[in-house]
């Protein structure tokens, strides 16, 4: 016999009525930027991943060198603070022949030079003395394709050389200085196969990759809260099915079904404003610029395992809601059962952040190790939150004098699961900002001592004092006005950094600076002249993946809170709207019930998001004690802005339902009896 | 009579749909009225044009002797919070607090310690019979005495009326019964008027009086005892 459960799952659902179709639309619109909001970071991983996977041939594996057919050298040079990658290529004479590198159709000729196509527009656009002039001259320049590079902004050169060339021959042999970290390389190769991950896209994969673990949680949250909407409705919808005679397995069945189809509606949406916006998407810059459009696709399998993904928490969270429905239909029907939290909650928080403290206590943590103790604290608070949510209640029940605090407390310890999932987004994004702006802190780089120096190393002090005197003859030819000095071994304030070489101190902007490395590119025999920009560039690397992945996740993470308080604030209303509505025409101030209703979220809040915050705080402390560096304060401002503009904008979202509020407690429906 | 509220040629129309017709009505001090009808008759409209929440087209509506209708929403509210008492078909009680507390609201809304406004709640459950039960909430007590937790709300802020909408409409014929004995009896002995809606014969039959209301109008009117 054919099952009644569809039919009638869809019989309902369609005549819910416009408050019915409110709530699927809302829990649709949650499942929806849940859905794309984890497709973008997913793809932000695999996108960086790809990006870095693009750049290793730039470093490729050497090999014996009998079997070498070419040398290839890697410099990084810097123009207006931004890197170009250099990549000198020759042929070994006498050997066979050499595929062509990536992006290219042919192995560069001596004399060529190939240009992305941002470098050419560089080009084109600053006078050759501050940069043209680093290069060969040519006639034109070649292009080198998507294939070859990591993003469309990308700055890269390829320069065909001979093998006698010092730009080859010298290249990064014993004289690079000791915070060079791979921007420069030099290898015997025949293929350009590598493994190695240059410095500027090294670190993108692993940045986002964390990002993308925080904010797991805020949108398991956001699809919870939609599960959760229409719950009221639900229930006595189905409890007087449950009353009627309907087993618990068909009014599960029946949730099941309506929560899932509302899930797979709006994952799919979400999947495909994903695809729809990918050209957009690709315009956002992360690390070395904005993205190839294909990087970003994440493919169909992915897409549609999210898409079960947000579906299966949007219908656990919503099959949950209902359990007690199936089991005890008159429990439910006339909520006699308070939703009381165990001590269990507590000993197991307690037990994991002894173990976490332990761990850390140390300070010795591989980034690792980290990220699994920072995933044990996420998952175990998720345990606590709702238990300290419910003593808190009793607490301030015990003391509330006003009635919209006594209103507020009660409601927290009698359902703190539901007070915790209205906040517990907020209170997640909580730990993220303190995270994230210590990991901040800790990346602060001092105030420059080099900015005006240019610098050349050389072989030896005898060809460093030579060097000096070219340098004064070619500076002065560029018109830059500069004091040449030379650096020894024990050199070790100038960003020589103890090498033999020259110094030149500029005056002027960054203009000039640009212009005396140009001028200097052919004092420079094998590594070309560098300013602070090369010498900074690790830290400053890993300052910009943190502050970029550390403002898209505070900002997606607030984004998410936010749109749960706000969803979780209106279902609430919509659940609670008799009562409200008979205690208003009793006479109870509206502004009575709003109060109750914001602080319902206030108590929490300030109790679990201040706990969070400091938790991450610490978390991150750890982690930058594990990298060894150090930590100052001035990224407390703006921990503290981020809660703060997250706390309003949580409150704006709970404000926000204050209209449904009046509306549904407006007085009686106009009816004629 | 000594006349507690009035309302005199009320007239309420929704659209094209005339909900009340003119109706003239009073009631006094220990006074009960029932006001009885078919669905669409009017009774609801006419009740909630009494207590302040509907305001009628056209008539007055009178508090001891002083307009009402015409006051505004926050005067209004006040005035339902501190004068009248609300007791409705179900749902009117917060689940989360305990039936004490939901007594004592009306009194902390009005600014009364939370101490002593629970003590002076605690004080209505003996004589409504439901001693033992304070600390109870709503969802562990019967209907029946969730009504009278009602009851007791309604009367804790010593109101001159008491505005009762289908009070007994969800309960069993035994239980009907005690409440609203109860409630006609304990609204008297407070010095308070009674309006309450009901579709129930023997329900009304417990008023000093009953109005039948047709098309928005009056059509019968039944007194039983003096008042």
């Amino acid at each position: 016999m054919r099952s009644p459960v569809l039919p009638l799952t869809w019989h309902l659902a369609r005549s819910s009525g416009r408050r019915g179709l409110q709530s699927q639309l809302l829990a649709a619109g949650a499942a929806a930027v849940g859905a794309f909001v984890m497709l973008v970071m997913i793809a932000a991983t695999s996108g960086a991943g790809i990006r870095a996977d693009h750049t290793t041939w730039r470093t490729p594996d050497a090999v014996p060198a009998k079997r070498a057919t070419a040398v290839q050298a890697l410099a990084t040079t810097y123009v207006r603070h931004e890197p170009v990658t250099v990549v000198s290529l020759a042929r070994l004479p006498g050997r066979g022949t050499t595929p062509a590198p990536p992006g290219l159709s042919t192995f560069p000729g001596k004399g060529e030079v190939y240009v992305s196509p941002a470098l050419a527009a560089l080009l084109r656009e600053l006078p050759a003395n501050q940069l043209a002039d680093r290069f060969p001259k040519v006639t034109s320049y070649g292009t080198i394709g998507a294939a070859g590079l990591a993003s469309p902004d990308e700055l890269v050169a390829v320069v065909g050389r001979a093998s006698g060339d010092p730009a080859v021959s010298a290249a990064a042999e014993g004289s690079t200085p000791w915070f060079d970290e791979g921007q420069s390389a030099r290898a015997e190769i025949s293929g350009f196969s590598g493994t190695q991950k240059p410095l500027l896209t090294g670190l993108d994969k692993g940045m986002v990759l964390l990002g993308l673990v925080l904010l797991a949680m805020p949108v398991v949250v956001l699809s919870s809260a939609a599960g959760r909407l229409g719950a009221a409705r639900r229930e006595q919808r189905l409890a007087a099915l449950r009353l009627a005679g309907a087993t618990p397995r068909q009014i599960l069945t029946m949730t099941a079904v309506e929560a899932a189809a509302v899930g797979v509606a709006g994952a799919l949406t979400g999947a495909l404003a994903y695809m729809a916006l990918l050209p957009v998407l690709a315009e956002i810059p992360y690390g070395v610029g904005g993205w190839y459009t294909d990087q970003l696709w994440v493919g169909l399998p992915w897409c549609a395992a999210v898409v079960a993904g947000v579906t299966v928490l949007l219908t656990v969270s919503a099959v949950s809601m209902l359990r007690q429905v199936a089991t005890a239909p008159l429990g439910v029907a006339q909520e006699t059962n308070p939703r009381r939290t165990r001590w269990i909650r507590f000993a197991l928080f307690a037990v994991a952040l002894l173990y976490i403290w332990q761990s850390a206590g140390g300070g010795q943590l591989s980034s690792r190790q980290a990220l699994v103790l920072l995933g044990l604290f996420y998952g175990t608070f998720w345990l606590f939150g709702p238990w300290v949510v419910d003593r808190l209640g009793r607490i301030v029940g015990r003391f509330a004098r006003r009635p919209a605090t006594l209103l507020a407390a009660r409601r927290l310890s009698d359902d703190p699961r539901g007070a915790w999932r209205t906040v517990s987004g907020l209170v997640l994004a909580g730990f993220v900002a303190g995270f994230f702006s210590v990991s901040q802190l800790g990346s602060q780089l001092g105030s420059s001592d080099y900015g005006d120096q240019v610098a050349v190393v050389a072989p030896s002090a005898a060809d460093a004092r030579h060097a000096a005197t070219e340098a004064r003859t070619l500076l002065d030819r560029a018109g830059v006005t500069a004091t040449v000095t030379t650096g020894g071994a024990d050199d070790f304030d100038t960003l020589l950094g103890g090498n033999p070489g020259v110094i030149a101190h500029v005056v002027g902007g960054t203009e000039r600076i640009d212009a005396a490395v140009t001028a200097l590119t052919s004092v420079a025999a094998g590594t070309p002249p560098y300013t602070e920009d090369y010498a900074t560039a690790s830290d400053r690397v890993a300052i910009d993946r943190v502050s970029d992945v550390s403002t898209a996740t505070l900002a997606l993470s607030f984004a998410l809170a936010t749109a749960s308080a706000g969803l979780t604030a209106a279902a609430n209303v919509l659940d609670r709207r008799r009562v409200y509505g008979l205690l208003r025409l009793a006479g109870t101030p509206l502004r009575v019930l709003n109060r109750a209703r914001v602080r319902e979220t206030v108590l929490p809040l300030v109790v679990l998001a201040g706990g969070t915050t400091a938790m991450g705080v610490y978390g991150s402390y750890q982690l930058n004690k594990a990298a060894d560096v150090t930590i100052n304060t001035t990224g407390a401002l703006q921990l503290a802005a981020c809660v703060v503009v997250g706390a309003l904008a949580m409150f704006a979202a709970i404000a926000g339902s204050r209209p449904l509020l009046r509306k549904v407690t407006d007085g009686p429906a106009p009816t004629a009896d | 009579m000594n006349t507690v509220l009035a309302g005199h040629g009320l007239v309420k129309k929704y659209g094209s749909t005339t909900a009340l017709s003119g109706v003239d009505v009073e009631v006094g001090e220990r006074d009960s009225l029932a006001i009885m009808g078919p669905s669409g008759s009017g009774k609801s409209t006419l009740l909630h044009t009494l207590a302040g929440i509907v305001r009628p087209d056209d008539g007055q509506v009178l508090l001891r002797g002083e307009r009402i209708d015409k006051l505004g929403e926050n005067r209004l509210s006040a005035l339902r919070r501190k004068r009248f008492g609300f007791v409705f078909q179900f749902g009117q009680l917060l689940p989360e607090l305990p039936a004490e507390e939901n007594v004592a609201l009306p009194l902390m809304l009005e600014d009364m310690p939370r101490g002593r406004a629970v003590e002076r709640a605690r004080r209505w459950f003996a004589p409504l019979g439901i001693d033992g039960l304070e600390k109870r909430r709503p969802g562990q007590l019967s209907g029946g005495q969730a009504q009278r937790v009602a009851i007791a709300r309604a009367l804790v802020v010593e109101p001159d009326v008491v505005f009762a909408d289908e009070p007994t409409g969800a309960l069993d014929q035994t239980t009907s019964t005690e409440v609203v004995r109860l409630l006609t009896s304990v609204t008297r002995e407070q010095g308070a008027a009674l309006v309450m809606v009901t579709h129930d014969a023997d329900v009304a039959a417990h008023c000093d009086r009953i109005l039948q209301v047709r098309d928005g109008q009056i059509t019968h009117y039944t007194q039983y005892t003096a008042a």
